[in-house]
């Protein structure tokens, strides 16, 4: 719980930073304050589990696992910014404020106790997010993307708002462990309100974490934003979200598991067909990537709705995997579309964009490829093993293997759409002349694609 | 707290009369009473600066931030207005919270100060 005093502390900090003359201090310390945050994050890892500020925050060793992912994708991601020295129009203070004050709402949503804090910590998340959205003031797109995020997540968080209303209403509580007693002592008398309150939190957070009936804003968003908030949106959002979901479902309604698990079932089954089968036909990188954030969110969905005894740990670690491939995959696409849009004007985030990279700069192909094959679950990465371990808790429940199989047919169609970035790396021919990575960034690639094949050999080390 | 679907039958009659004298008082005004229209009616006579233009027209962004900020600033008295209802309840807790709050909302002040937002000529 420090981390978030911490954060919110270092948030106005940054901001004031900004006044500074010089822009260069922002970087490191923006990164000194989430590596601070990271270690504060674990003080009480040895006396969890812990209630905090009058039983509004839940922490125990999983919450601190979650918030551990979170800043440290965080991490990446913003030593990826490079400070925003080459954009003039930039605000690098506001941006880096704006980013710590996010994860503040992240760490919220993670380990709430209490409605109120899911609320509120959706809503610093979410307001946060879109500003980044519309951070590129000038660009048409960008300012599009942020306004239809905004106008559909504010319809989101109402629908959720209301839900977390007709909650209160049945149960007479927003505490997570009270309407738990709820549910289990009224187990035959339950109120029609509890239901329909759930259904409606439901859709309001599957909303946040772009599942499919819900995921109409992804592709535009994600292809209007910056490509590095892009990347912040689509692992911190989406860490958080599934920690939230997990927390409301596991905390709370487990006693009615046979009322939510059929239309969390139906859910997953449309995310995976949609987010899969729709990447496919993508021609844009980013475009690509957000449709495979969406199946991705599939698969997550898939081991809650088997919800067992190792779901968290499977959540845990599927959701580092694919942090961590998505922050490397967005790395090299901002390295390569930062060259080509300065030599010309045209979309530089096609998958053309990757042709020859093979030649031009072997160290971003290889980042590339392995973050690929990780997205892919092919073996020798962390994403073989955290879509191993998802398909595991589903085994474990039994009677939904009907899901397994579609989920399994669904990631070789992904495979596919991997491939063809992997095919462009390699085998196409494209722009000659190699391609110069400024030192600190390769550092960051190096350090997140060691990860993702050191998690592929040995799963163990996360426990 | 178990409520019958008739429980709610007042909400349905209010929704009903509000609706209903809406729509008789357009119904009934539309259709008494005789309708001549001509320009000049139509004009605002004696009532304001005469209509020109589109509505849409551009508005420096100034505006637009001292009434973002107006709205930022004045909502946070309804949190004092409870606050010192209960001054005297909460205690030394409470006045250190106050405290803890108005120094992040000075400090949001400040910065907007040192941004220059409320420097209107520049």
């Amino acid at each position: 719980m420090l981390s978030i005093i911490l954060l919110s502390i270092f948030g106005i900090v940054v901001l004031f930073l900004g006044f500074q003359k010089s822009k260069n201090i922002l970087l490191p310390a923006t990164l000194l304050c989430i590596a601070i945050a990271f270690a504060a994050n674990f003080v009480h890892w040895n006396d969890a589990p812990g209630l905090y500020f009058k039983e509004m925050l839940f922490e125990n060793r999983l919450t601190m696992s979650f918030s551990a992912i979170v800043l440290l994708s965080a991490f990446l991601v913003v030593a990826l910014t490079r400070g925003f020295a080459d954009d003039e129009a930039a605000q690098p203070a506001e941006y880096y404020a704006i980013i710590l004050f996010s994860l503040v709402g992240a760490i919220m949503m993670i380990g709430f106790d209490n409605l109120i804090m899911l609320f509120l910590g959706v809503e610093i998340l979410s307001v946060s997010m879109y500003v980044l959205t519309g951070s590129d003031k000038r660009n048409l797109r960008s300012n599009e993307a942020a306004l239809k995020y905004f106008l559909m997540g504010a319809f989101a968080t109402g629908i959720m708002l209301f839900g977390i209303a007709l909650l209160y209403g049945a149960t007479g509580s927003f505490n997570l462990t009270d309407i738990r007693g709820y549910v289990g002592t009224n187990s035959f008398s339950i109120s029609t309100l509890l239901y329909v309150g759930l259904l409606l939190v439901l859709i309001g957070m599957l909303f946040k974490v772009s599942a499919a009936p819900f995921h109409f804003w992804t592709p535009d968003v994600y292809d209007g934003a910056p490509t590095v908030f892009t990347a912040f949106m689509s692992t911190i959002v989406k860490t958080a979200g599934f920690a939230a979901i997990y927390r409301l479902l596991s905390g709370s309604f487990e006693g009615i598991y046979n009322f939510w698990w059929f239309t969390l079932a139906a859910i997953t089954i449309l995310t995976l067909v949609v987010g899969n089968i729709t990447a496919v036909y993508q021609q844009s990188f980013k475009r690509m990537m957000a449709y495979s954030s969406i199946s991705h969110a599939g698969y997550l969905l898939l081991s809650l709705t088997a919800m067992t005894a190792q779901t968290p740990d499977a959540i845990v670690f599927y959701s580092l995997a694919y942090s961590l491939a998505t922050v490397s995959a967005f790395g090299v696409l901002m390295a390569v579309a930062r060259e080509k849009s300065v030599q010309s004007h045209e979309n530089a985030e096609d998958f053309e964009a990757f042709n020859g990279l093979g030649k031009r700069n072997p160290l971003l192909a290889f980042v590339l490829t392995v973050s690929m094959l990780s997205l892919a679950g092919i073996p020798l990465t962390a994403g073989f093993w955290g879509k191993f371990f998802i398909f595991g808790t589903i085994v474990e429940r039994g009677n939904l293997i009907w899901m397994l199989i579609v989920a399994i047919l669904m990631s070789a169609v992904g495979i596919y759409y991997y491939f063809k970035v992997i095919i462009a790396t390699y085998m196409k021919d494209g722009e000659t002349g190699a391609l110069r990575v400024p030192p600190f960034y390769r550092i960051v690639l190096i350090v997140s694609t060691t990860l993702t094949l050191l998690f592929g050999l040995i799963p163990k080390l996360l426990s | 707290m178990n409520y019958l679907p008739s429980d709610y039958l007042p909400i349905i009659v209010q929704l009903v009369l509000a609706l209903g004298f809406i729509v008789i008082t357009m119904l009934v005004t539309h259709n008494i009473g005789p309708k001549r229209n001509s320009k000049l009616k139509d004009e605002p006579f004696e009532c304001g600066i005469e209509a020109k233009g589109d509505a849409r027209t551009p508005i420096s962004i100034k505006y637009f931030l001292v009434a973002i900020l107006f709205v930022l600033f004045d909502v946070e008295v309804i949190f004092m207005y409870p606050w010192a209802v209960n001054f005297k309840k909460l205690g030394l807790f409470g006045f250190g919270e106050m405290i803890l709050f108005m120094g992040l909302l000075l400090a949001g002040f400040y910065y907007i100060i040192k941004k220059g937002v409320l420097e209107w000529e520049k």
